[in-house]
């Protein structure tokens, strides 16, 4: 028995002002499916996460989400979709504590005109304490390092309580054992909750162990598949350039790109 | 002291910048941390163009400066939609437009007429019994609103495109809260003047930024900077005979570059 697709995307276009960031991607993914997408800049992979968020709409084809057309999203549709925005800067003035970003993830279950409840500050706690970040509640967000306010971002997509989380470049600019800290807790959170998670990365290699399946974005779906299918030169080299090598590290696969633009 | 709040005229001053004080300074915290300033100049010259096309015809004032206010919104946000441009730009566009307006307007009148200048400079002291109750309605819809929706707008304040994806309704209560700037800004004029108005929505709340460290205390400061400057205003200006909305506004650009200059220290106080 196949589980039922979570999201299907049928033949989906998306394109800003006319000009197509992403053209006919047809892809089913599965309740409790992790998946990692990769491409070079500009290939459309925040524009697939941005479409599964329903803050854009397919300008042909469809997109399906818990069997309901992007388009027809409801609010209490959306808050079952926890989200990590690519990294902005955020003004370190902002006044706003790391409890209450944490809390905002509730804000949608709580619905208009309501106030948290105590079940509500139950689940933020809950999700401080799965991402580390409970000692420093009433911390100034802003005055956090980068790694630690993706962890408390990380905690207001789980005070979702989502079925599904889809993460944009997650660990981008993170030094590398908060890194390894945050891919290991995402791992756990997909085991632990069976997340549903569309895991959006540059690097390869943090991303082919720990993902089911793996997908490679050109401006379309260029290629699906489990990580061991994927990281061959065959699929590689024609979005990466010809100078994709892939090595083996541990009996695994390794992947080295070259930035062709540096030789151009 | 006693003696001067006896006074009809003083005493409707005091309530009405009390009241105006605090809404320009609540709004004012979402208008900063949103980004929507831009708005409240906006509304300001259009709604002193409003002020100006009803002395030319003959109406109401305030009523004109509500409907040539919440239409620039309106307008302003048609076309920033329309034009998928950032908001700046519409807004600019209509801040000069309006301008002209007025002035065109004022032109248009047969005999001068003094009291447009009062909502462009600001008479708090000439507030009178109706419009005393018009700012005070319209105050007390913008506090419940604002109560009401609390969280929500905090959070499109802090980050619009999250809690639209997260399932709150955020390009609809982005909207809401625009037109609550613009009834701040309309009811301000009276207070502070279509050239200063700008100045009691940011000014309270950007003074405050430089203290807080999350929104509650952000709130409350402002509110308290916003209040205490209007009053100031009202004082100052009875006793020194000055004019009250340019009193306002220097009074309360003292506190930000006090709070610009003292507040850094005791942040860097306290992580340390
Ligand atoms: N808001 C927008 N308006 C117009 N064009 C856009 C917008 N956002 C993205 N694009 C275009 O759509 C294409 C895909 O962009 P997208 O942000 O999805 O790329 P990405 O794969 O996430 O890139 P990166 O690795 O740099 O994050 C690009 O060509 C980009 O220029
Ligand atoms: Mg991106």
């Amino acid at each position: 028995m196949t589980p039922h697709p979570i999201i299907r995307f049928s033949n989906a276009t998306f394109s800003y002002k006319g000009h197509t960031a992403l053209e006919g991607v047809t892809l089913d993914v599965h309740e409790g499916e992790f998946v990692g997408v990769i491409g070079p800049n500009g290939s459309g992979k925040t524009t697939l996460l941005k479409g599964l968020l329903g803050l854009i709409y397919p300008s042909a084809g469809s997109l399906q989400i818990f069997d309901c057309a992007c388009e027809a999203l409801r609010c209490e549709h959306r808050a079952r979709i926890g989200y990590l925005p690519q990294k902005e800067r955020t003004d370190p003035n902002y006044p706003i504590t790391i409890w209450e970003v944490a809390m905002m993830g509730r804000y949608g279950a709580i619905g208009l005109l309501k106030r948290p409840k105590r079940q509500d500050r139950e689940i933020v706690l809950e999700s401080l304490e799965a991402v580390g970040m409970v000692s420093l509640k009433d911390h100034p967000f802003g005055q956090l390092s980068g790694g630690q306010q993706q962890r408390v971002l990380i905690a207001r997509a789980l005070s979702q309580r989502p079925d599904i989380l889809l993460l944009d470049e997650p660990t981008t600019g993170i030094d590398a054992t908060t890194q390894k800290r945050l891919s290991d807790l995402i791992c756990r959170l997909h085991q632990q909750y069976k997340l549903t998670i569309v895991f959006v990365t540059h690097d390869i290699n943090m991303i082919s162990p720990i993902a089911e399946t793996l997908i490679v974005l050109n401006n379309r779906l260029h290629a699906k598949g489990r990580p061991s299918e994927i990281l061959t030169k065959e699929i590689l080299s024609p979005v990466y350039g010809e100078e994709v090598i892939v090595a083996k590290r541990d009996q695994k696969p390794y992947i080295i790109v070259h930035d062709t633009h540096d030789h151009a | 002291m006693l003696e001067l709040l006896s006074y009809g005229f003083i005493q409707r001053a005091l309530l009405a910048s009390l009241l105006i004080g605090l809404v320009c300074a609540v709004i004012g915290v979402f208008a900063v941390l949103r980004g929507m300033t831009f708005i409240g100049a906006g509304t300001a010259h259009s709604a002193f163009a409003g002020v100006t096309f009803a002395f030319w015809i003959g109406f109401p004032p305030f009523l004109m400066a509500l409907v040539f206010g919440l239409s620039t919104v309106w307008i302003t946000s048609y076309v920033q939609e329309k034009g998928k441009m950032k908001p700046d730009v519409p807004i600019g566009v209509f801040y000069t437009f309006t301008m002209a307006l007025a002035i065109f307007f004022i032109g248009l009148m047969k005999t001068s007429r003094p009291e447009v200048f009062g909502y462009l400079f600001g008479s708090i002291l000439s507030v009178t019994q109706s419009e005393l109750i018009v700012i005070f309605a319209l105050s007390v819809v913008i506090l419940f609103i604002v109560g009401l929706f609390f969280k929500e707008f905090h959070f499109i304040s802090f980050d619009q495109d999250m809690a639209e994806a997260s399932g709150i309704p955020a390009k609809k209560l982005s909207f809401l809260l625009l037109n609550l700037i613009s009834l701040a800004v309309v009811i301000a004029l009276k207070s502070v003047g279509a050239m200063l108005v700008f100045a009691l929505l940011v000014i309270p709340a950007a003074a405050a930024q430089q203290w807080a460290t999350n929104m509650r205390s952000m709130m409350i400061t402002s509110a308290i900077i916003g209040v205490a400057s209007s009053w100031m205003g009202v004082l100052l200006s009875y006793w020194f005979d000055v004019p009250s909305g340019a009193t306002i506004v220097m009074f309360s650009a003292g506190v930000f570059l006090f709070s610009v200059l003292f507040s850094g220290r005791q942040r860097m106080g306290q992580t340390s």
